[in-house]
């Protein structure tokens, strides 16, 4: 039977870090699109308060603040689809929208949701990695609003867990303005085009100056217990001419460098292979850039 | 001006069949109005929940219910010990509702509570506490049959004494000495000597998987006895009249005593022709509660404890000649019956119509061993064993052809059957439009340019490789005389407004049936669609029909209604022949009026002749009734005879883009050409193309129910992948109308024909996109990527004495 026995919709960052100061025992509601499933299936206990935290303001919005873009944490996927400066700044994220669940799920799932959930395979979760993302975090340890930033890269701990305290509130990621001629992709497989849990995902980008990458980074999707970043692959690929010998060296660095496990979806191998195969195709779309 | 000279009005001829009409449930469906077994609520009803295994295999040593029964809002706990005289339900009558002293599978109902809310009787279930003692597993159909195997089913040890079989009597009573659910042997001709003087030979094993309905109205039902001990059930069964005897056996009541309504459902596709242990258990908790029970599933509880498709392991040793003439076919199957006989078994009455007479096979020999295991049990499906056979004859027309050197379009009308013909199997195709769906199929894909096309760039640097191909399919379109009747019953009402009521055995079950039958009346009589009225779904109503299965509804039933609608119309025509003083040869019906049929001239509006009748000194209804038997007939024992009163035909091309980097295989286009005798409905039977050709693209594609030891691993839409709107190809549709001289205006039972192809064209497809032949399903991106670089799995060939 349903054991929630507080339900709390604090209409500020104040209050809501308050609140979590005082009680550990709190679960956020966002969009709930993961945590609805998790909860029915047993995968996960809604804690003794249900934290709605829609009407705190300070989570919402995309804004171009100093050089930087910070989405909000409620922002929904619908809305960094359809967000101008998202699009003009950062389309990357909109590619990651695009094969985001499906239209239902990305009105309601907020970025924040995604970030939090921790899933290895989550679709916005390597973009910002490879844009180098920042995630912001709140909270009221002794009286007064305090705020903590962290690089998207150490928040991730593993399947579900984040370096976010039980008293932190995710407020939102910053995301540097990216420099000119960046270029960043993303591709993820799956059986399907929508509503499919990707098989694999990979994140490429760096600035692009006559077929090399420099500034580069790598992340990868669904094949290790946190959405990572792939130094390797990122050493191998730096400044290198992507002519096709290169080419098949890294995407050959790649397959070695990361460590998928067996599962419903796919097998390890599978998955290897798959990185190996895309992240060639993704480069020689880099190199024809 | 007095009335007499009124001018003449005319009615000019117009018909409804062949046109776009749509279905008349669908404005409530569409606006969410729709009332499913979830929005029916009785007065004082209570909630049904079903414990169920823990174990795959295993006894069951204890119950302890108490803990639930003392919970406040709890008003029943059954389980086995708290029936009396429980009786064994199923197709081998193999299986008890509630489990007695073992559980088979993982579905399996040890026991089961009736509570005021949801809540209440999902907190009672986790109180009960259920002692187990496993068993080995037994998950491997062929390592089931080996002898010293674990038994599914042992004889129930008796109290004080010694196990020995009875004779007689269900499965649940005696017990099995083997494995062995079921056998099925066929043959015609004389196989030894038909490959002897073949030219050439093939054999290969396919493993055909599981999968699931997927209906989107989850299973339920709500049982009631009223005051006087009758039963009403609420039921979304496909086959009400079957049911209500099944039940009362099952009861030990009166089959008199039961009714069952039928609210609207939410999908059928041959998973409700079975009666389930949710069902009984349903009545058993309404008769303990002394209140009406309902007992709806979660959507992981439909994928677990529903039936599947047949899963089938399948060896074909196929022969021809250089000439092209097809000479032999040698099938052995393995059927993975899961734990309990449903019909799932008995598939093999369709799949040897496909291995023994899609072509002209002069010789054929078919053997099927079903065998329990510890898995799911499988139950019918849309295509019945089809979609199995077809992929491995399909298979085996394109391998001949390209052995011969011949033409694979070619090679198929050579043997293509046609009309006229009577098969080895005793078929009798009296009206075949399987050359023309052939050929239109291919002409209209443009089939024979692409294939040659595709075969030249197979080794081109693209790593996106184009294939096509082609396979057909024959299914009843006729009924099929399984029962002691195929036959289904209509009555007519012409009320004193000229409403017609049909009220029909016919269930609809998303199908479209209502439309199709009040069509059929509508033409007969004259009338507009807004003048009908069906009633279709309560067995205190309706007259008998046997079920919604095998095609057979616009077939049997609209034969019926348009028997019950020419008697209505033959009593319509002599009444107004009396008031007009002229043969009622020279009437008609038209536009809601009594014409000259010479002229069209309009005489009297049907309402106003009805009140005429109705409201005389002779005062006269006009009630019709008519029962329709096929002219087919059942099987001898060798399983031969024309089961069928007509035969659907199709053909269908697949096309598909194979990702040779990542293994996806995306549809492109698929073009389907059916023989359905007639159109009726064109957007009815277009939407049944349609959704046909969807399910058999999740089926060749995406669709795959994981079973591994017995657990289903993939009980949600999440990781079970329907295919979605974005997926779906474009679909070419041409329909062949070769008017049957016994069906309806002619048409012909296509309801399950659309799926039953696809997965054999698809694989087809990829043999010409890549020149890889994938002999298990589904074709998801790694079964695809292993097979293109050589790790594809190794299926063992089963002999017949394997099997």
């Amino acid at each position: 039977m349903n054991e929630i026995e507080h339900y709390v919709a604090p209409s500020s960052l104040e209050q809501a870090a308050e609140y979590l100061q005082r009680s550990g025992e709190v679960t956020l509601l966002a969009g709930g699109t993961d945590l609805m499933p998790q909860s029915q299936s047993g995968k996960l206990k809604i804690k003794r308060t249900l934290m709605n935290i829609h009407q705190i303001p300070e989570l919402k919005g995309i804004t171009i603040e100093g050089g930087e873009i910070r989405i909000g944490a409620l922002a929904t996927i619908t809305e960094i689809m359809q967000s101008e400066l998202i699009q003009k700044h950062l389309p990357i994220l909109i590619e990651a929208c695009d094969q985001f669940a499906s239209d239902q799920i990305r009105n309601a799932a907020t970025l924040g949701g995604n970030i939090c959930n921790a899933s290895p395979a989550g679709d916005m979760l390597i973009p910002l990695l490879v844009l180098d993302a920042e995630v912001e975090l709140a909270s009221k340890p002794n009286g007064s609003l305090t705020r903590r930033r962290l690089r998207l890269t150490e928040f991730f701990v593993g399947p579900g867990k984040t370096r976010r305290a039980p008293a932190e509130l995710l407020e939102g990621v910053r995301i540097a303005l990216p420099p000119p001629h960046h270029y960043a992709r993303f591709f993820k497989f799956g059986t399907r085009p929508a509503l499919d849990i990707s098989t694999i995902s990979i994140g490429i980008a760096g600035v692009l100056n006559t077929g090399t990458l420099s500034n580069v980074r790598v992340a990868f999707g669904a094949v290790a217990p946190v959405p990572t970043r792939a130094p390797r692959t990122e050493q191998a690929l730096e400044g290198r001419h992507l002519d096709a010998a290169a080419i098949d060296a890294i995407a050959a660095v790649a397959r070695d460098e990361v460590k998928p496990i067996d599962d419903i979806r796919a097998t390890a191998w599978y998955r290897k292979e798959l990185i190996h195969n895309i992240t060639k195709r993704m480069l020689t779309h880099v190199a024809q850039a | 001006m007095n009335g007499a000279e009124k001018k003449a009005r005319f009615i000019a001829p117009d018909t409804l069949i062949g046109k776009r009409i749509p279905k008349m449930d669908a404005p409530e469906k569409a606006s969410g109005k729709t009332r499913y077994i979830h929005d029916i609520d009785l007065p004082g009803q209570l909630y049904g929940k079903i414990l169920r295994s823990t174990r795959v295999h295993a006894l069951i040593k204890s119950i302890d219910t108490a803990a639930a029964r003392a919970l406040p809002g709890v008003h029943a706990v059954i389980t086995a010990a708290d029936i009396v005289n429980q009786r064994p339900i199923g197709v081998a009558k193999d299986h008890f509702p509630l489990k007695t002293d073992k559980v088979r599978s993982l579905r399996d109902e040890v026991a089961a509570v009736a509570a005021e809310s949801e809540q209440i009787a999902l907190e009672a279930l986790k109180l009960i506490r259920v002692e187990y003692e496993d068993l080995p597993i037994l998950t491997d159909p062929a390592e089931a049959l080996k002898p010293g195997a674990t038994l599914i089913h042992p004889e129930p040890r008796q109290p004080g004494g010694q196990d020995a079989l009875k004779p007689s009597g269900p499965v649940a009573f005696t017990g099995k000495p083997d494995n062995v659910a079921m056998r099925f042997d066929y043959c015609h001709g004389d196989v030894v000597q038909a490959e002897a003087e073949s030219d050439v030979v093939v054999e290969d094993t396919f493993k055909l998987h599981y999968v699931t309905h997927c209906c989107m109205g989850v299973s339920g039902m709500i049982a009631d006895f009223d005051s006087s001990g009758n039963l009403i059930m609420y039921s979304n069964t496909q086959v009400p009249f079957l049911h209500k005897r099944e039940f009362a056996e099952y009861l030990n009541m009166d089959p008199a005593r039961i009714r069952i309504i039928q609210p609207a459902i939410g999908g059928g596709f041959g998973s409700k022709l079975d009666i389930y242990p949710f069902e009984v258990i349903c009545v058993f908790l309404a008769q303990a509660a002394k209140r009406p029970v309902k007992l709806v599933f979660t959507r992981e509880e439909e994928f677990i404890s529903s039936p599947t498709r047949q899963p089938v392991l399948l060896t074909l040793r196929s022969g021809c000649k250089k000439d092209g003439t097809l000479t032999f076919r040698v099938v052995n199957t393995l059927h993975d019956n899961g734990a309990y006989t449903s019909w799932g078994a008995t598939t093999p009455f369709v799949m040897m119509q496909t291995f023994s007479s899609l072509y002209r096979v002069p010789h054929c020999d078919y053997h099927t061993t079903a065998v329990y295991t510890n898995n799911p049990y499988a139950g019918s499906f849309r295509g019945y064993g089809n979609l199995q056979a077809t992929f491995a004859v399909e298979a085996h027309m394109d391998k001949l052809a390209e052995a011969i050197g011949m033409d694979a379009l070619d090679f198929r009308l050579k043997n293509a059957q046609a009309q006229g013909e009577v098969t080895g199997q005793g078929m009798e195709f009296d009206s075949c439009g399987f050359k023309e769906c052939l050929d239109t199929a291919a002409e209209r894909s443009d089939f024979r340019r692409k294939f040659a096309e595709n075969l030249k760039n197979r080794n081109s640097s693209d790593p996106i490789k184009h294939g096509v191909g082609i396979a057909s399919m024959l299914h009843v379109g006729g009924g099929a005389k399984i029962y002691p009747s195929d036959g289904c019953g209509t009555i007519l009402k012409l009320d004193d407004f000229g409403q017609v009521t049909l009220i029909t055995g016919a269930s609809e079950i998303g199908q479209g049936s209502e439309t199709v039958l009040s069509q059929l009346v509508c033409e007969e009589l004259g009338l507009p669609m807004s003048a009908l009225t069906v009633v279709n779904n309560d067995t205190a109503i309706t007259p008998w029909d046997v079920g919604v299965h095998a095609s057979r509804t616009t077939f049997i039933a609209g034969n019926s209604a348009l028997g019950a609608a020419r008697l209505a119309k033959a009593k319509v025509l002599a009444a107004a022949a009396r008031k007009f003083e002229c043969p009622a040869s020279d009437l008609d019906l038209r536009g809601g009026h009594v014409i000259k049929a010479a002229s069209g001239e309009a005489l009297i509006d049907l309402p106003r002749l009805m009140r005429n009748l109705h409201f005389s000194d002779k005062a006269e209804l006009v009630m019709t009734t008519f029962y329709y038997e096929p002219p087919s007939s059942y099987q001898d024992k060798r399983y031969k005879g024309n089961v069928s009163a007509a035969y659907a035909w199709a053909s269908q091309v697949v096309e598909v883009e194979v990702d040779t980097e990542t293994g996806i295989v995306k549809m492109t286009r698929i073009t389907a050409a059916h023989d359905v005798g007639r159109v009726l409905n064109r957007l009815g039977i277009e939407g049944q193309i349609e959704g046909g050709v969807v399910m058999g693209q999740g089926y060749a594609l995406t669709e795959s129910l994981i079973i591994e030891n017995g657990v289903t691993r993939n009980p949600n839409f999440r990781d079970y992948k329907l295919v979605t709107a974005p997926e779906i190809p474009e679909i070419d549709i041409t329909f062949i109308e070769t008017m049957d001289g016994e069906g309806p205006q002619g048409a012909k039972g296509v309801g399950e024909a659309p799926a039953i192809c696809v997965a054999a064209a698809t694989a087809n497809a990829i043999y010409n996109a890549t020149g890889v032949r994938i002999y298990g399903l589904p074709f998801t991106p790694e079964r695809v990527y292993r097979a293109l670089h050589g790790k594809g799995e190794k299926l063992v060939p089963l002999t017949a004495k394997a099997a």
